[in-house]
């Protein structure tokens, strides 16, 4: 079954058609990135009206490139609807829709969480379950414990900033510019990771996260010592929250039995993340799961191989779904 | 020509079939603020009671504004999907024309004031009048201003009928205008079966129908440019 995707529920507008055996035919991304970067951060009416505007295009591209097709050119259409941005949820649902209707095809909305768990399964064909993964952007930071397809358990979720938007702040505050992931990443390694002990929150209890205290420290570190190195302040708060992402991770899939470790989402990017994620896994005599650069960021091969799962196990999704804005993994499954 | 109507950029969302110079059939919900939820379901509603499938379409017409930001682009996403699939033609219409048609379609003989709501205490506006094929054609250009401004675009006008729901919530200012009649509530929002009418009688009189590509939303105000660092409990954009 061929399916194409549509991703729109942040600030990346994008388009893929995935064939059977998952295969990915092709995947078309834009990134509103420059469009954002003067704010320091997204802002929801720029990237739906940004959406509005690429989306037509961007599934063009996608279809072209997926090869010859008949009339209709897939066989289902499946769009992100939540959570994300409603304004921006909105465009990719409401034109899938429409395509879906207009082609006379199933329609089916996905859970945007649920399409990074399927990243992973786009880079390694077969999984060994179960898995803890890891999902961490810019929206989100949650820890889940993967039983199978569709079989999720949530073990826990940030009760404040995700880790992605910590990155944003910090650079921001350090003046790295935006996106914050790339740009700490960049700088930290030519910083000493040690010159700053940053707090880790709730490090060593429990699933879920706290970043909201890391920015003030850093502030007040800042303040209190004006003439340190952006470089080492960089690098240690990189390294407070990647030392309190694995070894939370760690601590769960030892208590779960889990096959793997499974990185997801944009901040999966991060290099001192997935270094320390492998060198934790192999020590501990699991697998590592990092995902290729494309899968960490949102994309919609992801959407289109969730969506494709979706329609075999659930069937297709009425015309009056909506945005759920809100849309937790729990409810995916 | 058959022309399906998508109306979705006030508090008034649906869809209407316009065959021949008629409305055959006409779904719309008023005040839910579930654009989406509404939008596909009234499109398969209007297509199975009319018995048209979406490829017999002649055109679209869809509302692009300007009204509530993220209502509008349910629509016009909505407009673009069908026509991408399709090769549909797609001709816009503003919500302001839209409102003013259904006053002239209605009998009225004068000028019409159209007024929506912009929220935040702002309103859009302009006047129309009869043009020689029965469709509105614009006396003022469009403009976003606070309520007391409306008065400026009657301009002395004699006999100028004021509708839509911005004239409804500001009927205060409008009542003490002279020369100014408030329609009653019927006409306060844009109809999908007139917007269906218009396009149609637009594209009879040679205007080009749109690719979904070229087809572009009018919201007449800029983006509020505020970050939304918690996305979990987003609420969008301001207007929503
Ligand atoms: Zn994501």
């Amino acid at each position: 079954m061929r399916v194409l995707g549509i991703e729109t529920s942040c600030d990346e507008t994008a388009a893929a058609v995935v064939g059977p055996g998952r295969v990915v035919l092709s995947s078309v991304v834009s990134s509103q990135v420059d469009l954002h970067a003067r704010y320091g951060g997204v802002v929801p009416e720029l990237a739906g009206r940004a959406h509005l505007e690429r989306l037509t295009p961007v599934i063009d591209e996608a279809l072209a490139a997926a090869g010859p097709a008949g009339h209709p050119p897939v066989d289902a259409v499946a769009a992100t609807c939540g959570p994300g941005l409603v304004g921006s949820l909105l465009v990719g649902l409401s034109h899938a829709k429409a395509l879906a209707m207009a082609w006379e095809v199933p329609f089916v909305g996905v859970n945007h969480l649920e399409g990074h768990l399927f990243a992973s399964l786009l880079d390694h064909r077969e999984l060994d379950w179960p898995l803890v993964v890891l999902l961490v952007s810019g929206g989100h930071t949650v820890l889940v414990l993967v039983e199978g397809l569709g079989r999720y358990r949530l073990l826990g979720q940030t009760l404040d900033d995700a880790a992605g938007e910590a990155f944003d702040k910090v650079a921001r505050y350090l003046g790295l510019g935006y996106p914050g992931g790339p740009a700490i990443d960049r700088v930290a390694r030519d910083g000493d990771g040690r010159a700053f002990a940053f707090p880790r929150a709730m490090r060593d209890e429990g699933c879920d996260f706290s970043f909201s205290g890391l920015k003030t420290a850093v502030v007040r570190s800042v303040d209190k010592a004006p003439g340190a190195s952006t470089e080492d302040v960089a690098a240690s708060f990189q390294e407070a929250v990647v030392d309190v992402l694995v070894a939370k991770a760690r601590r769960a899939a030892a208590t779960t039995g889990a096959r793997g470790i499974c990185l997801a989402g944009g901040v999966a990017a991060n290099s001192l993340l997935r270094s320390r994620t492998e060198e934790a896994c192999a020590e501990d005599g699991i697998a590592a799961l990092v995902p290729s650069m494309a899968m960490c960021t949102d994309n919609a091969a992801m959407i289109a191989a969730a969506g494709q799962w979706r329609l075999a196990h659930g069937g297709p999704s009425p015309w009056s779904l909506g945005a759920e804005p809100n849309l937790f993994l729990a409810e995916a499954g | 020509m058959i022309v399906l109507g998508i109306e979705s950029a006030t508090d008034l969302v649906g869809a209407a079939l316009h065959r021949e110079g008629e409305t055959v059939a006409e779904v719309c919900e008023t005040g839910g603020r579930r654009h989406a939820e509404v939008l596909a379901p009234a499109i398969a509603e209007v297509l199975g009671r009319a018995g048209v499938t979406l490829g017999e379409l002649d055109a679209i017409a869809v509302d692009v504004g300007p009204g509530l930001f993220t209502g509008l682009r349910v629509g016009v996403a909505t407009a673009k999907g069908i026509a991408q699939a399709l090769g549909t033609g797609l001709v816009g219409c503003t919500s302001l024309e839209t409102l003013a048609a259904a006053a002239l379609d209605g009998g009225w003989a004068g000028p019409v004031l159209a007024v929506v709501d912009a929220r935040r205490g702002e309103v859009f506006a302009a006047r129309y009048g009869r043009g020689p094929t029965g469709v509105p054609v614009a006396l003022s250009t469009p403009v976003r201003c606070r309520p007391e401004g409306i008065a400026a675009l009657v301009d002395g006008a004699t006999g100028t009928l004021a509708l839509g729901d911005g004239a409804v919530r500001y009927r205060e200012l409008l009542a003490d205008q002279a020369g100014v009649t408030l329609a009653d509530g019927t006409h306060a929002h844009p109809s999908p079966a007139t917007l269906a009418s218009l396009g149609a009688r637009r594209l009879a009189a040679g205007a080009p129908p749109l690719a979904a590509i070229d087809l572009q939303a009018q919201y007449m105000r800029g983006a509020d440019a505020r970050i939304n660092w918690v996305r979990r409990e987003s609420v969008g954009p301001a207007d929503a």
